[in-house]
């Protein structure tokens, strides 16, 4: 007999937060996203923010749930701590606690479902709003090890409620009876059903363990909900006068059939156990992927080098094959304790030489903890791309006209790679950002590139050097001058006629200057004590600072203190400065003067 | 002696790229003592007019060496029409230099507008040529930012420049290119090269500073205008922003110290300035005459035409006071030359009676003995006792104002009516300038300035809350944005709000005013670019109301009304069921039943009166004469309530209180209203006869409170009225209260021609409601959406009147609510309600059902195949319950409907005609047995469907519960000792918080006996805030106030039962699952 768990997590995105801020969780929090979706109306103008998931404290306090719009939800109560909606990073969440569930059965399926909790998402758009996240653990045979079935249930709500978690779990024969009851046999039609004897009595407060063969039972009293059917399906048969499971049962198939296709039949005869329902896993297996177990554990570097240098010869052949090179690759080295070791690293470009992609590796192994030592080793290739069969070399610019997909190369790296000059290199440049990358840390090694800003200082900036898809760090990004990730960089032609020195100085260095009020170039200036007469000059370029940059700029409307006239000067042997005024001059104030950079 | 002028300056008018208004470019250029500045905003004339007024009030200010105005254009060309882009080509300024050169100019932008979409102007080279004759000329340098070469793109736009130089030389149109300094570095080299150019070209330079902002501190707002036009956030614009603000107004010495080198640059300025001669004055407008027969003046027509009307208003002849009146107003009209506006106005309407489209006019000519014999209005002066001798004046030369309204499902034909008779090179719609207002404004500078949706939205209701407080100073702002949960020492928060409030009242789009006509007898395009409207069809010109006004242009409005809809409807089924023709002021007049009915505020549905505040205000007030109505109309306006004038006057009325008036010419102006002002006139009038102001002074005075509520302008004409008031000997206390009467009119004026008017329409209404229910609650529920009830208090209102209501059904009913013969109806009639009612019901299939219903739909397969009905539509129709006349309930029909075939096989269906309905009968009623539906479920599937029950009340069937918690009956209300502690419960049909009651919130419930008023103040409302917000079904337990007829519940505790109302579905069912939230809706009218 097939025995399934239902776990549901009915405030999971806002329980998901309160544990990296835990004095969140008696504090009304919601998480909001643009609700643009939320009437199946695609992404249309005009979206309002509306809430996503609600915690217990934003319920009770002012019955605030999801898809509420925000502006009304900040009305009912005023301080509600918002936080934006993160689908990627609940579903991560969800899947790591679906890979922590391992413990119990290595059997685990994700349920996430949109705000119907239909089960199947076909079709209707994905909204944050309402979301459900559950799990599926098939346990079947798996109970003795925990102690019987309600002794797991309660193992695995305890330890739920430690982390944080509310949940909500039920063991039954099929998933779509453990599903529904899960969700919708809480409350008042609980007692009901404890008359039948189907419930354990130790069983925890929000878990509840249905005796093989009482499905039909348990079910009769649930909502249609329950079946996850589509909303038209639910309602079209709510609308006829059915409101229980148990409605269902009596109505001849012929004629439900007729009315509401084989769909509300196929799901009634899943959750009574008449049909089957597979559930699938929810690791996504690569499509290249090597693995080495070995009888005797291995410790040392030089046996773990050996063996990715092994497996990585291997996986070559399969990348070869599929005609793709790796993005990113995932070393996955299992200790005999249960503990898992995952190195990752990623490239710049499609790469299946095994010399390269050691060199990636061979820098973090040492990093790795051994402990008792290894028993099993994977490889996969992670995220790959195509890459052509014939290449021998590497080179990005190859790679490039092979790919007709546009993430090989952002305009930055090409820039990067105009500056380097030479085609031929490009590919040996891709590889030392690799390893320096790899070596020194991704954030650490980095490039110049243009940057669209009239403030000298700020128009060059130094993003890190191997951008590529699998490289964006999910840390903060630099403060200044500007959120680098959020600014799309345009293949950066300089504005006509703006002449800068090719290095300015690390910071502009005082002069004395004499020139004619108010704005002409000076005449001489003295610069670390030397003094150079002006004998050319060009200018001013007037330029303003950035008003809405932080502290120290100018306020509003103080127009005169914020602007630099910057001039260009050529000296009677023929040097060429770059020199600024600091402001204009006004009645009692003498501005200074400051050299920023030479020219040749 | 001033010795630049700006030649080119782009204000605000220039969508998202001038950071300052018109009036502030005029004013600090006239401070800057230059010589002339000329406005030219890209492709548009649209801000000329408010430049304009600037400059004329500026010259009323300075006399002498006064700064003129320029009215000009920057033309941006687009390379060809097919490129279609108005930026690909160059770019010119273009200043007339006389009224025929500006005609011109209005017409290439109209010929530019006309061809391309809403808020583009597509102009080529070519074009501008075909209209150069007169004008002035000056190229623009290629944009300073360009990313190509510059020499390259300054050899090619020297070599444009060349050639059509060449091409202006011939036809002798001057031609100059301009010079700016602009501290981009390189400006010496960048001006001895277009110095090369200019002699080459033979168009000699000329400086102009290309100004954007009247001042250098809008560089930020400038920065964010590029930005909101970008689409980008301001860490993005990068290279999109200007490096500096040099591109703001500078003074003459300036402009001539930085082209010192170039010095007749800059007198160049004045010398362009000197030849441009034209000024907005010159538009004389002229007012187009339609050709008459018989070769009459059109004064000699409108005689003629109002003494034939007259014959016919007065079949047993004119009252003498008529005929004098008559005589008058003609002598006005003939003097002012306004006969040709009448006759346009008689000629509409005449249309309008021709189609039978019910329409009236108003405004203060409207109310003429003139208009009454034209048809233009209904309203009988002799009725009204000529209260009008003033309805145009002749002091000022005021144009005559007429809005006439129409039917507002009809309007469109007289649109188009209008459109045929005078072309669209002689009439078009006025605009509407779009401003940004707060809650715009922060949405569009938060996204510039790259705050979340979040943020942005917590702004903008901290500054909704800012902008009610009564002074909003600058530094107020803080608390309602800590408020908000925001920190307002925040630099980038306190950006948002400082430039948000500079970017409010900035234009952003000019959309169509909705109805106001310009018709011109010569083409309205050399007057003011045409272009088109979002409406297909439709055309309007780039000036508003304001400007329009300002420069002395009639205008014809043609608005839409809901009420005259239902009247005609009305009107319409009066002579159907009864065989009584009736016309508007054919109604017979002061009827008492009417007025006994109005008393006692029973007046749901009736035009205007029937809001909360007038059904309060009807039993004090007491009407008995139309005049009364006239009154009941205007005191319940914001300006007699903020001024304090409706108790004084509700005393005097009811003779409580003497009518004393404070002097004798105070007795003259308001002895109608028993000394009170009521209406805009009166108001403006004691500013003119007891303050001293000018007729003129007055109306600006109106003017700068609807404009400037905020600005310093207001709290001169404050002292300067009060002053003169208690300078003549009035109470300063009396001069206050009618100064702030002036404050509430400024928002919502209700001049005495207009309330006129509606009061006839509330007379006619309340008499078809009177003595006809069964028909006007059928004409008002075909004509919704319309005034201040939804269906469901409609069809109430119309029980409660002994109207037999019959429900919607398949066999009966027709698209409109319709009537049937019944005995046990009022009057014989019943009101069957029609397909209409139920949401979401397409017409067309209404129109099927009764096309092919010929004897009656036997069955549902009957229905299917003949009315040729979609699934969904049955099942819309099975959820509304229409098929109780085939014996189906409305689970058994979505039953059958759910097995019925999309698409039936004609031939066979007509085969096996009787056997199929046989096999479905075996179906359903032997196969499978549907619970039954309870009653809880039956009004919740109604007002699903409906958005109304006929069975039962959502509150009765919850009344079990109700009164064992001593909640009583709204109609238990009248029976209960003031004072006491009361609990009502109820849906709420309204909340409002009125700008004139300080944060109180009325509320209406309804239940099953009635509606009860609950009045909330503000602390009780800030304890209760999500309960009065979110709550459909209420629960208020209050002190019960009476006033004769008036009840009022104080609040003081709150209760949201809403959840009740989805739980009636669940209602006396024992077991099982509660249903899936069916959401009971209530239409509540919120916060207007």
């Amino acid at each position: 007999m097939r025995r399934v768990i239902s776990l549901w997590l009915p405030r999971f995105a806002t329980d998901r937060l309160s544990r990296r801020q835990s004095d969140w969780r008696a504090e009304p929090l919601v998480t909001v996203c643009d609700g643009g979706d939320l009437d199946g109306g695609g992404r249309g103008g005009g979206a309002v923010m509306r809430v996503a998931a609600a915690n217990r404290a934003a319920e009770t306090a002012a019955g605030i749930a999801p898809g509420l719009p925000l502006a009304d939800a900040r009305a009912r109560l005023l301080g509600l701590c918002t936080m934006p909606a993160e689908g990627q990073a609940d579903r991560e969440a969800l899947a790591a606690l679906a890979d922590w569930c391992g413990r119990w059965t290595p059997w685990v399926a994700l349920d996430a479902t949109g705000p119907n909790a239909t089960g199947d998402a076909t079709g209707e758009p994905e909204t944050l709003i309402g979301a459900s996240h559950g799990l599926w653990l098939d346990v079947t045979g798996c109970a003795h090890l925990f102690g019987g079935e309600t002794a797991l249930v309660n193992d695995l709500l305890h330890r739920l409620a430690h982390f944080g978690f509310a949940a909500r779990a039920t063991l039954a024969d099929t998933p779509g009876a453990a599903w529904a009851i899960s969700r919708y046999g809480g409350g008042k039609h609980r007692a009901g059903a404890k008359q039948g004897n189907e419930v354990e009595p130790s069983v925890r407060k929000n878990g509840r363990v249905i005796a093989p063969g009482k499905n039909r039972a348990a079910l009769a009293k649930l909502p249609l909900k329950g079946l996850r059917l589509g909303a038209s399906e639910t309602k079209g048969l709510e609308r006829l006068g059915f409101r229980a499971i148990g409605d269902l049962y009596g109505i001849p198939r012929g004629a439900l059939a007729r009315r509401f296709g084989d769909g509300v039949m196929q799901r009634l005869d899943q959750a009574l156990g008449r049909a089957d329902e597979p559930l699938s896993p929810r690791r996504p297996v690569a499509a290249q992927r090597v693995r080495q177990d070995f009888a005797e554990p291995i410790a040392s570097r030089e046996a773990i080098a050996a063996t990715v240098q092994r497996l990585l010869n291997e996986l070559e052949g399969l990348l070869e094959l599929a005609g793709k090179g790796a993005r990113q690759l995932e070393l996955s080295l299992y200790r005999g304790d249960g503990k898992v070791e995952r190195l990752m690293v990623g490239t710049s470009a499609p790469v299946r030489a095994p010399a390269h992609l050691m060199r990636l590796f061979a820098d973090s192994l040492d990093e790795v903890d051994a402990g008792f030592g290894f028993d099993s080793v994977t490889l996969a290739a992670s995220q790959t791309q195509a890459l052509a069969l014939t290449q021998l070399a590497l080179s990005a610019a190859a790679a490039t006209e092979t790919t007709p997909t546009p993430t090989t190369t952002t305009p930055e790296s090409q820039n990067l790679f105009e500056q380097v000059g030479a085609e031929e290199d490009d590919g040996e440049v891709a590889r030392l950002i690799d390893r320096l990358s790899g070596r020194l840390g991704l954030r650490n090694v980095r490039r110049l590139a243009l940057f669209p800003s009239h403030e000298p200082e700020l128009a060059v900036i130094s993003p890190v050097a191997q951008s590529s898809t699998t490289a964006q760090a999910p840390t903060a990004a630099p403060p200044n001058p500007a959120p680098i990730n959020t600014v799309r960089l345009q293949p950066s032609h300089w504005p006509a006629g703006r002449q800068r020195p090719l290095r300015l100085l690390p910071r502009p260095e005082a002069v004395e200057a004499i020139a004619m009020v108010p704005d002409d170039p000076p005449v001489m200036f003295r610069w670390r004590r030397i003094l150079h007469r002006v004998v050319k000059a060009d200018g001013p370029e007037r330029i303003a600072a950035e008003w809405w940059h932080a502290e120290g700029a100018a306020p509003l409307g103080g127009a005169a203190d914020s602007i630099r006239d910057y001039y260009r000067v050529e000296d009677e042997r023929g040097r060429r400065f770059w020199l600024y005024r600091d402001a204009l001059y006004r009645s009692g104030m003498t501005p200074g003067w400051w050299l920023h950079g030479l020219f040749g | 002696m001033s010795v630049y002028a700006e030649l080119q300056a782009a204000s605000n008018y220039s969508f998202l790229r001038g950071a300052s208004h018109p009036q502030e470019l005029i004013e600090r250029a006239a401070a800057l003592g230059h010589h002339a500045i000329a406005i030219t905003d890209r492709n548009s004339l649209a801000g000329v007019v408010r430049a304009h007024i600037a400059a004329r009030e500026n010259v009323a200010a300075h006399e002498k060496g006064a700064m003129r105005l320029i009215p000009g254009a920057r033309l941006d060309l687009t390379a060809s029409l097919a490129v279609q882009d108005e930026y690909s080509g160059p770019s010119f300024l273009c200043l007339p230099t006389d009224r025929a050169a500006y005609g011109r100019l209005s017409s290439l932008l109209t010929i530019g507008k006309r061809r391309a979409p809403k808020g583009q102007c597509w102009i080529t080279l070519e074009d501008v040529l075909r209209h150069a004759r007169g004008q002035i000329l000056i190229a623009l340098p290629p944009a300073p930012s360009a990313l190509q070469d510059e020499f390259k793109c300054e050899a090619a736009f020297a070599a444009m420049l060349e050639g059509f130089a060449a091409a202006a030389g011939k036809m002798s149109v001057p031609c100059y290119l301009a010079a700016h300094h602009l501290c981009r570095g390189d400006d010496a080299r960048r001006l001895v090269r277009f110095e090369a150019i200019a002699q080459r070209c033979g168009t000699p330079l000329v400086a102009t500073n290309d100004v954007h902002a009247h001042d250098p501190s809008r560089r930020a707002l400038q920065d964010v205008l590029t930005c909101i036009r970008e689409h980008c956030t301001i860490d993005s614009a990068g290279w999109r922003l200007q490096a500096n603000a040099e591109r703001h107004l500078k003074s003459g010495a300036e402009m001539a110290r930085l082209f010192a080198r170039h010095g007749d640059a800059v007198a160049r300025s004045i010398e362009i300035a000197d030849a441009c001669r034209f000024s907005l004055d010159e538009l004389r407008y002229e007012y187009p005459a339609d050709p008459i027969s018989g070769g009459r003046t059109p004064q000699e027509e409108l005689a003629r035409l109002s003494w034939l009307g007259a014959a016919a208003r007065w079949p047993g002849g004119v009252p003498d006071k008529v005929r004098a009146q008559i005589n008058h107003e003609l002598e006005l009209i003939g003097t002012l030359g306004y006969a040709p506006y009448f006759l346009t106005v008689h000629d509409i309407v005449c249309f309008a009676r021709r189609r039978s489209i019910l329409c009236q006019g108003r405004g203060s000519a409207a109310n003429s003995a003139v208009c009454y014999c034209l048809t233009i209005t209904a309203v009988d002066p002799n009725r009204m006792d000529l209260l009008f001798e003033r309805f145009v004046s002749a002091a000022r030369d005021e144009p005559p104002d007429i809005d006439v309204d129409f039917e507002h499902e009809r309007r469109e034909e007289v649109i188009q009516y209008i459109y045929k008779k005078y072309g669209r090179e002689h009439a078009g719609i006025a605009a509407t300038v779009i401003s940004y207002r707060s809650r715009s404004a922060v949405r569009e500078v938060g996204k510039a300035l790259g705050l979340s949706g979040d943020v942005v939205g917590a702004l903008s209701s901290a500054l909704r809350r800012w902008g009610r407080s009564d002074n909003s100073g600058e530094d107020d702002i803080d608390d309602p944005v800590r408020e908000a949960g925001l920190d307002p020492t925040d630099r980038r928060l306190a950006l948002a709000l400082h430039l948000t409030r500079e970017l409010i009242g900035f234009p952003r789009h000019l959309s169509q005013h909705v109805g106001g006509f310009v018709i011109t007898r010569g083409p309205l395009s050399e007057m003011v670019p045409v272009m088109n409207a979002a409406m297909v069809e439709r055309t309007n010109i780039e000036w508003d109301k304001d400007d329009l006004d300002a420069l002395g242009i009639l205008k014809i409005d043609v608005l839409a009304l809901g009420m005259l809809s239902c009247i005609r409807k009305s009107l319409g089924l009066l002579a159907e069921e009864h065989g009584w023709n009736l016309e508007l002021a054919d109604v017979p007049a002061e009827d008492p039943v009417v007025y006994d009915m109005l008393c006692k505020a029973d007046t749901v549905g009736v035009f205007q009166i029937e809001s909360r505040a007038q059904m309060s205000m009807l039993p004090r007030l007491k009407p008995r004469t139309f005049y009364d109505l006239v009154i009941e109309v205007a005191i319940v306006r914001p300006g007699p309530i903020q001024g304090d004038m409706v108790h004084p006057y509700l005393r005097r009325r009811n003779g409580e209180e003497q009518a004393v008036f404070p002097s004798a010419e105070l007795e003259q102006v308001l002895g109608k209203t028993l000394g009170v002002p009521l209406f805009q006139e009166q108001a403006m009038k004691i500013a003119i006869v007891a303050a001293g102001f000018t007729p003129e002074e007055a109306d600006k005075l109106r003017r700068a409170m609807a404009t400037f509520r905020r600005s310093g302008l207001v709290h001169t004409f404050h002292d300067k009225m009060i002053n003169g008031m208690v300078a003549r000997g009035y109470d300063e206390e009396f001069a206050e209260r009618c100064f702030r009467q002036i404050e509430g009119f400024g928002d919502y004026g209700f001049p005495e021609s207009h309330a006129a008017s509606f009061a006839l329409l509330v007379y006619v209404s309340a008499w078809l409601k009177c003595h006809y229910p069964a028909i006007f609650a059928a004409a008002i529920l075909n004509s919704q959406p319309m005034g201040f009830y939804a269906p469901a208090q409609l069809v109430r209102d119309a029980r409660a009147h002994g109207v037999l209501v019959l429900d919607v059904d398949v066999n009966s009913s027709a698209w409109d609510c319709s009537l049937e013969v019944s005995e046990k109806s009022h009057k014989g009639r019943a009101l069957r309600l029609g397909f209409r009612e139920i949401k979401g019901f397409p017409e067309v299939a209404a129109a099927r059902i009764v096309a092919a219903r010929g004897g009656g739909y036997r069955t549902l397969a009957d229905l299917h195949r003949h009315a040729d009905l979609s699934k969904a539509v049955l099942e819309r129709l099975a959820r509304a319950d229409a098929f109780r006349s085939m014996g189906l309930s409305r689970r058994k029909a979505a039953w059958e409907i759910r097995a019925l075939n999309d698409v039936p096989l004609p031939l066979f269906a007509t085969l096996v005609d009787g056997r199929e309905e046989g096999e479905h009968e075996a179906k359903y009623e032997s196969g499978v047995d549907l619970p039954k539906m309870r009653l809880g479920e039956q009004v919740v599937e109604d007002y699903a469907t409906l958005r109304l029950s006929l069975r039962c009340h959502p509150v009765q069937l919850l009344r079990p519960e109700l009164t064992p918690r001593g909640i009583v009956r709204a109609e238990q209300l009248v029976n209960l000792k003031p004072e006491r502690r009361v609990s009502v419960a109820g849906l709420v049909l309204m909340r409002q918080r009125p700008g004139t009651a300080k944060g109180v919130i009325f509320a209406t419930l309804e239940d099953e006996s009635g509606s009860a008023n609950v009045i909330i103040w503000s602390d009780v409302f800030e304890r209760f805030r999500n309960v009065v917000i979110a709550a459909r079904l209420l629960v208020c337990t209050g002190r019960l106030q009476r006033e004769g007829l008036v009840i009022h519940i104080i609040a003081q505790q709150l209760e949201d039962l809403s959840h009740r109302l989805d739980g009636l579905v669940d209602l006396g069912r024992a077991d099982g699952p509660p249903a899936s939230p069916a959401e009971l809706p209530v239409i509540s009218r919120d916060f207007h």
